[in-house]
């Protein structure tokens, strides 16, 4: 990478809403249904037909305003925007021109350890597009009109973005924002989620902007990260050649990690906005932009900063908790029952739980396991119930079953034995058994105390208090 | 005696309710005189006699049965091919739409459905609406049926038609600048534009949304009327629409203020149709109309700024017709492009591809505060004169059409001049006003004269209620030999 | 008053053949005349009309239509999808 530029880079993010039906229509709005079932003479755009908007698209997407910080329009219009393709019935998609539902916002990004203000455009309402399958085994393109009319917010960052990683958090943090306010599904993998990604490059100090290319098609986050390298170095190397960079429309091909030239400038096209003249001006009013906005939980930043303020989190571990809306929620919840330490709640959801999780590659809410549940386990490992070995039982159990970790517990006999009289036997077989060690720690290589105290834990199947058990340890061998 | 196709709708509802004659007798006749006189009128495109008279025998067996009917049970309404018909081939008379057939109907079908009116067939017009004479039709020009070397009128000519010469007692037309009303001058029967958002446009194929609406065709004001009643209030598939209701239409004129503008009788508008509106102004003088003289100076510029409008919507409504989805399709051995350009250019006619070029030039890039904007301005302007004016008047008097109605194939060559003929009409679209046309009077070689009357938005009922005056004072339709 | 009659024809996708071009051109000018006469208007302003509102429509599913309906008038259809000449992306 050329250290003497700088990459500026602003995203276009089309998110689908998750509404119970499509923007125009009173289709059933889902993904997955078989190939146009989810059709009707609206959606596909037959003669005469007239569009009605979803009271419920507006209200998502005035809360993903004022979750972005932005400025509400309550009065304001829809557009069409006019263009040929056959995954778009009417030739025209029905969308917002000059003035958005929301406008000037911003949006609050941690990247690493800092704070970064990205600048939001604008968030718009328009209709989703059909689907093309593009299959050899026909002589044509195939159409699927399910998609047509599912309702889109398009957000619209300001080119505040300075590189892959800041854009990388920027998706992450829309797409758990989306989720928090349960306005959208956010699955990049099902394209529920979409992104345009503008880049130029200048030298470092420099005020102008470079020329910038728009990359469409880059799906993923891991795409977005990329194909921004990619085209900064792609835009980098041509200045470096002596070119120039020409304004153009690429495509992003993550399978073969290269930008593709789709439309230079020269062919660009020429949308024809105007007001729909089946759709008159409408108006959110005051008081519902208002409740709307009084309705928003708190978002991902806001509870990530709380975290590290209220709890004497690391920011790192703040922030893993609530990119996660449902793993926040657990947390959140959990706290509030109190009786234990919201950092131990904390090293749990992000350390045993997490990796549990993650090798099963399921969700927390897949498992059994509740706030109260866990609570309960913590304060019987506080109290010295169980032992930390114990408690990784424990956590497998109740996250297959709805059982209660006392119960848990004790049909398992897993109460940590405290009382050192039982644990003697046990001492005194591991010593036996270990000569060599306790050689070794006579000798003066005291590290091996814990290898025999962890066998004295396995003797006891977990069921050991460590502390008392090393104590034990130690005695028997001065002792011998 | 009169024929029974001769009866207005209003009389054979009451006759059917007096069981003087069945539904199926009624749509008997309409089917009857069609067969008699459509070779000289060519005004349906599509004819529905088995339909027809299935729907008339089950109002034959509500009537049998003792329940009650509705308003229009048993009364064939014939349909502009615009609107779509579930079942029934919708072509909006365009090589396009020539094998489409719906499967849904327009709000007004399913309205006209639900009071057992009978469908006897669809009506030719203009394509896509887009004309003043029904000579732009793919299929056939329609005729006027008071001279058969003339045209009807248009876009609505075959509705217009279909009425005067009794074909059917009502039909249903659609108006974006004068479609109506231009028609029913030419063709001496009633015909209401009303106004913007009255009735639903769900299922009318769009030409320009904005100004586009569904009015009904009679012989007689109480039959305008009865169908109005019977289609117009708010649709949820419409977002345009509204709340819309017509009471019973009283004759009533006493004290009414009439305003006549200037602008509308000026050097484009021939002698005797000035002569026929005054006379006509004359009249509802003497029934105790006030008359006061306004101004409307921006008529002037209400046609371009209507030309500029329309266009621009055609040509975005316009667009769906790509050969994908439905109506002709065109070459498909070639790329998506060609399937697009000749689909398009094979199946447009020449004034509908006019429209869409002249819309796309207005709309692109560089153009649009020029044109567009300005003319959406210039609306605010127009509206604004007609909300003025109606404070010192309750309705005004104009012509409908500059003159009676035109040779078939006088003005086809040459656009401008046959929008010219649109300037009395557009202004009424253009302001989203209700406007209706009525006969008043005769012009050379036995030509149907029609005025205008215009009133602020939903006075429907004052637009009628002053026509009915007028009908009774000089005497109702004439049946015209064919 | 120069109209780019190839350029909108374009847009459009229609096929003007070249020797309608000129004609298409003189009578695309002459109705563009009748609007060089309007008086200048002009607004910063979008165009919102405060006065003249739509109502909005509840989140309500219905039924959508079946499919076999919905393609009985599609000229050319292929596993149950509508078909065009292969598009290249
Ligand atoms: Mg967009
Ligand atoms: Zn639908």
């Amino acid at each position: 990478m050329n250290n003497n530029f700088e990459t500026v880079i602003g995203l276009e993010v089309h998110a689908e809403l998750n509404t119970k039906t499509k923007i125009f229509c009173s289709c059933e709005n889902r993904f997955g249904a078989e190939v146009n079932s989810l059709c009707c003479p609206v959606c596909m755009g037959y003669p005469g037909t007239l569009p009605v908007l979803n009271q419920q698209v507006v209200e998502s997407a005035v809360k993903m305003g004022h979750a972005l910080n932005c400025t509400i329009n309550g009065v304001t219009k829809q557009d069409r925007k006019n263009y040929f393709y056959p995954d778009l019935p009417k030739a025209y998609q029905i969308s917002q021109f000059d003035v958005p539902l929301c406008e000037n916002g911003y949006l609050d990004i941690l990247v690493g350890d800092e704070t970064k203000r990205i600048g939001v455009t604008r968030i718009h309402i328009e209709e989703d597009a059909g689907k093309l399958i593009h299959d050899d085994s026909f002589d044509g393109t195939l159409c699927d009109y399910n998609r047509c009319g599912v309702p889109l917010i398009e957000i619209v960052s300001e080119p505040d973005l300075r590189s892959a990683e800041e854009a990388k958090a920027y998706l992450e943090t829309i797409t758990t924002i989306l989720l928090y306010l349960g306005i959208s599904d956010a699955k990049m993998q099902e394209g529920s989620v979409r992104c345009d990604v503008n880049v130029s490059v200048r030298p470092h100090g420099a005020t102008e902007f470079g020329t910038r290319c728009e990359m469409k098609n880059v799906n993923s986050f891991g795409a977005v990260y990329r194909a921004i390298l990619y085209e900064a170095e792609r835009q980098m190397e041509v200045i470096a050649a002596g070119g120039t960079i020409r304004q153009e429309t690429r495509r992003w091909d993550d399978a073969k990690n290269k930008s593709i030239l789709m439309r230079s400038k020269e062919d660009a096209q020429d949308y024809r906005y105007f007001p729909d003249p089946d759709l008159l001006t409408f108006i959110v009013s005051d008081e519902k932009i208002s409740a709307l906005k009084a309705s928003l939980p708190e978002l991902p930043t806001e509870k990530t900063l709380r975290y590290v303020k209220d709890y004497n989190m690391q920011k790192v571990d703040a922030q893993l908790l609530s990119v996660s809306k449902a793993r926040a929620d657990f947390f959140d919840s959990a706290v509030e029952l109190g009786g234990c330490e919201p950092k131990t709640v904390a090293n749990w959801l992000l350390g045993d739980i997490a990796r549990i999780l993650n090798d099963r590659r399921i969700e927390l809410s897949d498992t059994a396991l509740t706030p109260q549940h866990l609570v309960e386990m913590i304060q019987m490992i506080d109290k010295g119930t169980i032992s930390n070995t114990a408690a990784k039982t424990v956590l497998e159990e109740m996250m297959a079953t709805d059982k209660a970790p006392q119960q848990i517990v004790e049909e398992k006999g897993l109460a940590q034995i405290n009382d050192s009289s039982a644990l003697v036997a046990i001492v005194e077989k591991v010593l036996a058994d270990n000569p060599k060690a306790v050689e070794d720690y006579k000798s003066g290589k005291t590290n091996v105390a814990g290898f025999l105290v962890g066998q004295c834990m396995k003797a006891s199947r977990g069921q050991g208090n460590p502390a008392t058990l090393r104590d034990m340890v130690l005695a028997a061998i001065e002792k011998l | 005696m009169k024929k029974l196709y001769e009866h207005s709708a209003t009389e054979l509802a009451a006759m059917l309710r007096a069981k003087e004659v069945s539904a199926v007798e009624i749509t008997k006749a309409t089917l009857g005189r069609m067969e008699e006189v459509e070779s000289k009128v060519d005004a349906f495109l599509t004819v529905t006699a088995e339909q027809a008279l299935q729907q008339a025998q089950q109002v034959d067996e509500t009537i049998a049965a003792g329940k009650p009917l509705a308003p229009l049970a048993g009364i064939p309404v014939a349909i502009k091919d615009n609107i779509c018909t579930k079942g029934v081939r919708s072509t909006c008379a365009s090589r396009m739409l020539e094998n489409f057939v719906p499967h849904y109907n327009a709000t007004v079908m399913e309205k006209l459905a639900a009071q057992g009116a009978v469908l006897p067939g669809k009506l030719n017009m203009d394509e896509f609406a887009m004309g003043g004479s029904c000579e732009n039709s793919y299929f056939k020009p329609t005729k006027n049926p008071w001279d058969t070397t003339r045209v009807p009128g248009g876009s609505s000519g075959g509705s217009a038609a279909s009425v005067a010469s009794c074909e059917v007692p009502l039909a249903l037309g659609s108006d974006t600048g004068g479609s109506i009303r231009c028609p029913a001058s030419f063709c001496g029967i009633v015909g209401l534009k009303p106004t913007y958002g009255a009735v639903s446009r769900y299922g009318l194929v769009a030409f320009a949304s904005s100004l586009d609406q569904i009015g009904p065709f009679g012989r007689t004001v109480d039959d305008v009327a009865l169908l109005y009643r019977a289609i117009c209030g708010r649709d949820p598939k419409d977002a345009t629409s509204r709340e819309a209701a017509l009471g019973e239409i009283e004759a009533k004129v006493k004290g009414l203020r009439l305003g006549v503008p200037k602008e509308y009788f000026g050097d484009g508008i021939s002698a005797e149709v000035k002569t026929a509106v005054y006379g006509a102004i004359e009249t509802l003088k003497g029934l105790g109309a006030d008359v006061v003289e306004i101004s409307l100076p921006s008529t002037d510029y209400a046609l371009a700024a209507y030309y500029i409008i329309s266009s621009a919507e055609a040509s975005s409504n316009l667009a769906r017709y790509d050969g994908v989805k439905y109506g002709f399709s065109g070459r498909r051995d070639g790329t998506l492009n060609d399937l697009y350009l000749s689909t398009r250019s094979e199946g447009f006619g020449a004034e509908v591809k006019r429209r869409i070029m002249l819309g796309t030039h207005v709309l692109s890039s560089g153009y649009y505060d020029a044109y567009y904007k300005r003319a959406k301005l210039l609306q605010n302007v127009i509206a604004k004169e007609f909300t003025d004016a109606f404070a010192s008047c309750d309705l005004i008097v104009t012509p409908v059409n500059p003159t009676t109605a035109f040779k078939l194939g006088e003005k086809v060559s040459d656009p401008v001049q046959m929008y010219a003929t649109d300037i009395c009409t557009v202004t009424v679209n253009i302001a989203g006003l209700p406007g209706l046309s009525l006969p008043c009077g005769m012009g050379e070689g036995g030509l149907p004269i029609g005025m205008q009357l215009i009133g602020p938005k939903f006075s429907e009922a004052r637009l009628l209620s002053v026509a009915k005056s007028y009908e009774t004072a000089v005497g109702g339709f004439a049946v015209k030999e064919m | 008053m120069e109209i780019d009659v190839k350029h909108i024809a374009k847009l459009a996708k229609l096929d003007i053949p070249e020797a309608e071009l000129g004609k298409m051109e003189k009578e695309l000018s002459s109705i563009v005349a009748m609007v060089e006469k309007l008086p200048e208007l002009t607004s910063k302003e979008s165009l919102l009309d405060p006065q003249n509102t739509m109502q909005l429509r509840p989140d309500e599913v219905k039924p959508s239509f079946p499919r076999e309906e919905m393609l009985k008038n599609v000229p050319e259809t292929a596993a149950g999808c509508l078909m065009v000449p292969k598009v290249v992306e």
